[in-house]
């Protein structure tokens, strides 16, 4: 199991930090909920806006 | 006496102490947090430093609501279910004002209708069958449960499925999002959360007792709740909202599938403001991967600063079947009932938010079909 985790972290890290240095990083850390229109953690729209 | 226990004791922890994986603990959380103050983002560095802290946390305290809601529906125990309404009272003092009259800063909110409910059901069931919530994933998965690698990695694949299934379950209607604030004002809300939770709190104790058990947090309980109330405020404080988990899952998801050639930016949900970019931007910049990744790291420093670390063997086929199919059903769970225990139920309740009582309640009917389905895998009920 200590081999699994070795070669999991190396994985996950390589690509965190492949995907951190080749995307665009535009500004702070932002949650969806920080968008216009956000109803829920994942940025789900309101019922009522969405509706009709 | 107790001082020469200590003393005893200390170079027994230190001689089982795995310098391998604390250091590389230490190292990937350093990392992590260079890459993003090289980007000029304290805010971010402090997520992932709080989300160490709630790894040691958790580890320490050995703070599982899976367990604490099985011995409640099994046993009638409350003592843990105690401990996680202590928890969210510490975090609502801070989150219900703040986001209430603080610009910048928002509560845990979600619309309240079928996909909320289907959801919080489906990710209970998930949660007794994987032996770990969303916060539990990442924090056994940090202290070397190999088991819950195979629930992570299925917790991620069913989140993204969830988030393709999401804007269709939402069409089956639903109503925006009840707040406590909005109607009672900063602190007439945080006065209704306190005392729906001291509600839910004298009910559970209730029924603990006409069942004669336990319905005491023990001492551990306590100070793990108190702590984890306490940094997760912190997390609202640095990253503006209340703490949450899954989001991170869906995102990491989305970036391996779009990897592999699927091309998501087709599907609803992927072109929402927030899911849109987080797919696009660094996964650095998603603040619930932030505090995950701090998470994974703080949980493997603690477990390999007073053991040696994955040393345990692989579990049985049927245990890790149940951990893969878990490990689904809480991801497409999760994305349907936005979000986990942490989420939708801390997060939620702590806001004043309607949906965390009703996701509660949903998740704790999933809970008792999860159990009843456990022994079919080997795993106890108890």
């Amino acid at each position: 199991m200590r081999l699994t985790y070795v070669i999991v972290l190396l994985l996950a890290l390589i690509a965190v930090v492949f995907d951190h240095l080749t995307s665009p990083s535009s500004g702070g850390a932002v949650s969806p909920e920080d968008f216009a229109g956000a109803c829920a953690p994942c940025g789900a729209p309101c019922p009522s806006t969405q509706t009709k | 006496m107790a001082v020469a226990s200590t003393a005893d004791a200390t170079p027994a922890i230190a001689a089982r102490r795995d310098w391998l994986f604390l250091s590389a603990a230490f190292m990937s959380a350093a990392l992590l947090a260079a890459l993003v103050l090289l980007d000029g983002q304290p805010a971010s560095a402090a997520l992932i430093a709080l989300g160490f802290a709630l790894g040691v946390a958790f580890f320490s305290a050995e703070f599982s609501f899976t367990a604490a809601w099985r011995r409640f529906i099994t046993r009638g125990e409350a003592g843990g279910l105690i401990g996680t309404l202590l928890l969210i009272a510490v975090a609502a003092v801070v989150i219900v004002p703040v986001a209430a009259v603080v610009p910048g800063f928002g509560g845990a909110i979600a619309p309240i209708g079928p996909s909320l409910i289907i959801g919080a059901f489906v990710f209970g069931i998930g949660m007794q069958l994987a032996n770990g919530c969303g916060s539990g994933t990442l924090y056994t998965v940090g202290s070397g449960a190999g088991r819950m690698l195979v629930a992570l990695a299925f917790f991620i694949a069913g989140s993204v499925i969830g988030s393709l299934h999401l804007p269709a379950f939402l069409a089956l209607g639903g109503v925006d999002p009840v707040l406590a604030s909005h109607y009672l004002g900063p602190w007439g809300g945080l006065a209704a959360t306190l005392i729906s939770l001291a509600a839910a709190a004298a009910a559970v104790v209730a029924i603990a007792r006409r069942r004669g058990a336990n319905y005491i947090p023990t001492r551990t309980m306590v100070l793990g709740a108190t702590a984890i109330g306490i940094i997760s405020i912190g997390v609202f404080l640095a990253g503006g909202h209340p703490w949450s988990v899954t989001f991170g899952f869906t995102v990491w998801g989305g970036k391996i599938a779009s990897a592999l050639g699927v091309d998501l930016t087709g599907a609803a949900f992927w072109q929402w403001p927030g899911p849109k970019r987080a797919l696009a931007d660094s996964v650095l910049s998603d603040t619930s991967s932030l505090t995950d990744f701090g998470m994974i790291f703080g949980a493997m420093a603690a477990a390999a600063a007073t053991r040696p670390f994955g040393r345990t063997p692989w579990p049985p086929f049927k245990s890790l079947l149940a951990a893969a199919l878990g490990g689904l059903l809480m991801g497409w769970g999760a994305r349907l009932g936005f979000g986990c225990n942490i989420g939708a139920f801390v997060g939620g309740v702590a806001s004043g938010s309607l949906h965390g009582w009703i996701w509660f309640a949903a998740a704790l009917g999933g809970c008792a079909i999860g159990i009843r389905l456990r022994p079919y895998f080997g795993l106890s009920r108890e």
